[in-house]
Formats: C-alpha cells, sequence, structure tokens
C-alpha cells in the first residue's frame, strides 16, 4: 500500500515536472520578406502557435495563412488566392527539434545559439530543413529568433509570368517568439 | 492643330486617367472595413469552437475568411505588445485552455479594456482559422 502511494506521488511528480518543461506562445511573430528591384513585399503574422519542450528539444509552430497582413489589400487578395492558396492549405508548420537543447540553460539568463532542424510545411509540401537562431533567456521566458531563406519553387507555389518580376525566388522568412512557461 | 495631334492628346489623357484610377482602385485599393461589414455567420463563440474540432475540414469551408460574428462570455482579456485578444476558453488541451480568440482592431483596444467581461459579449471580425488550438478571428469589434 505504501509503496502503491509513492508510485502515485512519484508518478505525479514526473507528469507535473514534464509539463513545466513546455514554454510556448499564441503571439508569436512571423515576417516574411521578398525583395526584388521591382519592389520589396513584406507580410506579418502575430497569431503564430509555437511551443518548445526544454526537456526533449522538440520544437513546434503553426501558422494560418489567412492571417499574414501585408501592407496593400491586393497583395494579400494574390498571396492567399493565387500563390498560397489558403482556402486548400490553411496552414504552414514546423515540426522538429532545437538538436543542440541540452547546452541552453533554460534557467539561467543569456542568449544561445540553436540549431534547428525539422520538418517545415508550406502549401502543403513538406521539407526537412535545417537552420541556426538563438534563444535568449530572461526572467523565465524564452526568447526565439531565427532567420532564414525559403525557396518558393521548393514547396511548389507558382507565381504567375506577368508578376514572375516582382517575386523573389527565395523569400526571407524571420520567426520571433516569445516563449513562457506552460 | 492637325486632327491626328488632337485624337493622340485625348487617347494619352485617357490612357493618365486610368493608370491613376487603376493604381488608387485596384492597386492601392484599402483593406476591407471589416468593422462596418455584415457578418456572414452569427453563432456563439463555443460553436464555432465546436465546429471546427468536430469537423475541421467542414467548418474551414465554411467559415474561413468569413466575417463572424461570435457571443459568449469572455474567460479573459489579453494583450500581446500592441495587440488586445478577447479569450473565449473552453476546454484544456496539451497546451493549455483552448477556444476562440478574437484580436481586436487598434480602435476597439480600449472600448474591449473597458468591458466587463462577466456578461455576454457580442464580437466580430475576419475569421482565419483554426490552427489545431484555437480559433484565430482577427479585426474584431464589438457589437454590443
Amino acid at each position: 500500500m505504501r509503496i502503491s502511494v509513492v508510485l502515485i506521488f512519484a508518478l505525479l511528480f514526473s507528469i507535473n515536472n514534464s509539463f513545466a518543461q513546455k514554454y510556448m506562445t499564441k503571439n508569436g511573430h512571423i515576417r516574411f520578406f521578398s525583395s526584388t528591384p521591382l519592389e520589396n513585399i513584406e507580410a506579418h503574422n502575430r497569431q503564430v502557435n509555437s511551443a518548445l519542450d526544454v526537456s526533449t528539444g522538440d520544437f513546434v509552430f503553426k501558422v494560418l495563412i489567412k492571417s499574414f497582413e501585408f501592407e496593400k489589400a491586393l497583395m494579400q487578395e494574390h498571396f492567399n488566392e493565387n500563390y498560397m492558396e489558403s482556402d486548400k492549405f490553411p496552414n504552414a508548420s514546423f515540426n522538429g527539434k532545437v538538436t543542440n537543447i541540452s547546452s541552453i540553460t533554460h534557467t539561467k539568463d543569456g542568449t544561445y545559439n540553436a540549431d534547428v532542424e525539422g520538418k517545415l510545411t508550406i502549401h502543403g509540401v513538406t521539407k526537412d530543413i535545417k537552420e541556426k537562431g538563438t534563444f535568449t533567456v530572461k526572467d523565465g521566458v524564452i526568447q526565439g529568433f531565427s532567420k532564414f531563406n525559403v525557396k518558393v519553387a521548393d514547396y511548389e507555389i507558382k507565381i504567375p509570368g506577368a508578376v514572375v518580376n516582382n517575386i523573389a525566388e527565395s523569400i526571407e522568412v524571420t520567426v520571433d517568439v516569445k516563449l513562457e512557461k506552460l | 492643330m492637325k486632327k491626328w495631334i488632337k485624337v493622340l492628346a485625348v487617347l494619352a489623357i485617357i490612357g493618365i486617367i486610368a493608370a491613376v484610377l487603376v493604381f488608387k482602385f485596384v492597386y492601392n485599393k484599402p483593406h476591407p472595413d471589416f468593422e462596418k461589414k455584415k457578418a456572414d455567420y452569427s453563432l456563439m463563440a463555443k460553436e464555432l469552437y465546436e465546429s471546427y474540432k468536430m469537423d475541421e475540414t467542414a467548418a474551414a469551408d465554411k467559415f474561413n475568411g468569413k466575417v463572424v460574428e461570435v457571443s459568449g462570455t469572455l474567460s479573459k482579456v489579453e494583450t500581446s505588445g500592441e495587440l488586445v485578444i478577447a479569450v473565449f476558453e473552453f476546454e484544456d488541451g496539451m497546451f493549455g485552455p483552448e477556444g476562440v480568440r478574437v484580436t481586436m482592431l487598434p480602435n476597439q483596444n480600449d472600448a474591449l479594456k473597458a468591458v466587463d467581461i462577466t456578461g455576454e459579449i457580442v464580437l466580430k471580425g475576419f475569421c482565419t482559422g483554426y490552427n489545431g488550438v484555437d480559433v484565430i478571428i482577427e479585426k474584431g469589434s464589438l457589437v454590443n
């Protein structure tokens, strides 16, 4: 009997402890930026869901395509209807790991380099990616930051000939998430 | 002045006017005014959430990209940087409470903060979809 009680407490403690290892946000920020001699285009999404498990390094984020905001309404329309086909593919996601999570001390303030790899899904196409970023720990909050490039053609996003010179072949993606303990 | 010069001048003026109109009303057309737009659907926030939970594809076909009016009792009002978010929470998921999140238009932030959240509230906005955790509505405004 006594052993059972001890086991139950041990189990409860381990469950509680594993939850304490998760950090998340529902208001992360992703920006993408396309630069060509004809024009620069940028869009922002401030509704990014992201979670990091500091005990395993599991790192995920998910974004709704329709939540990207452009300066020009026409660009936003074309982005959703013609390029990203957001009715057909409403989400983009990343599912992967921080491979050097053991070198990131989430309890100690500081900026740590992060190696991230996993599967990035955009426009219904999933590709393996390996990128670098940083995690800045401050007052119990982990700020994740990464800037990388995504080739439009890799994700089978077709740009009509009329605007092919207005949109870069490679789009700069910036991820900025402020993860708080769950 | 020769007739063909007059014709050319008129054509040039028409061309310039057309270019200006296209620039103003097509290329530079304003974003929709979601505060003034009539709602495509009006329902309880919980019904909207449950629609996505039950059949995400069917709910997405119906609500994504539409102006949706939701009612219910708010669980909290969240602030994140410049964003003010009305949060309806309905159940606990792996990453905490899940429900419907309405990000307000900037001109609605103060009005929402002043609302007594213990009563029923009606909000309207642009539904961008379900991210596996919450239904997201943006450009939100207070209806009552």
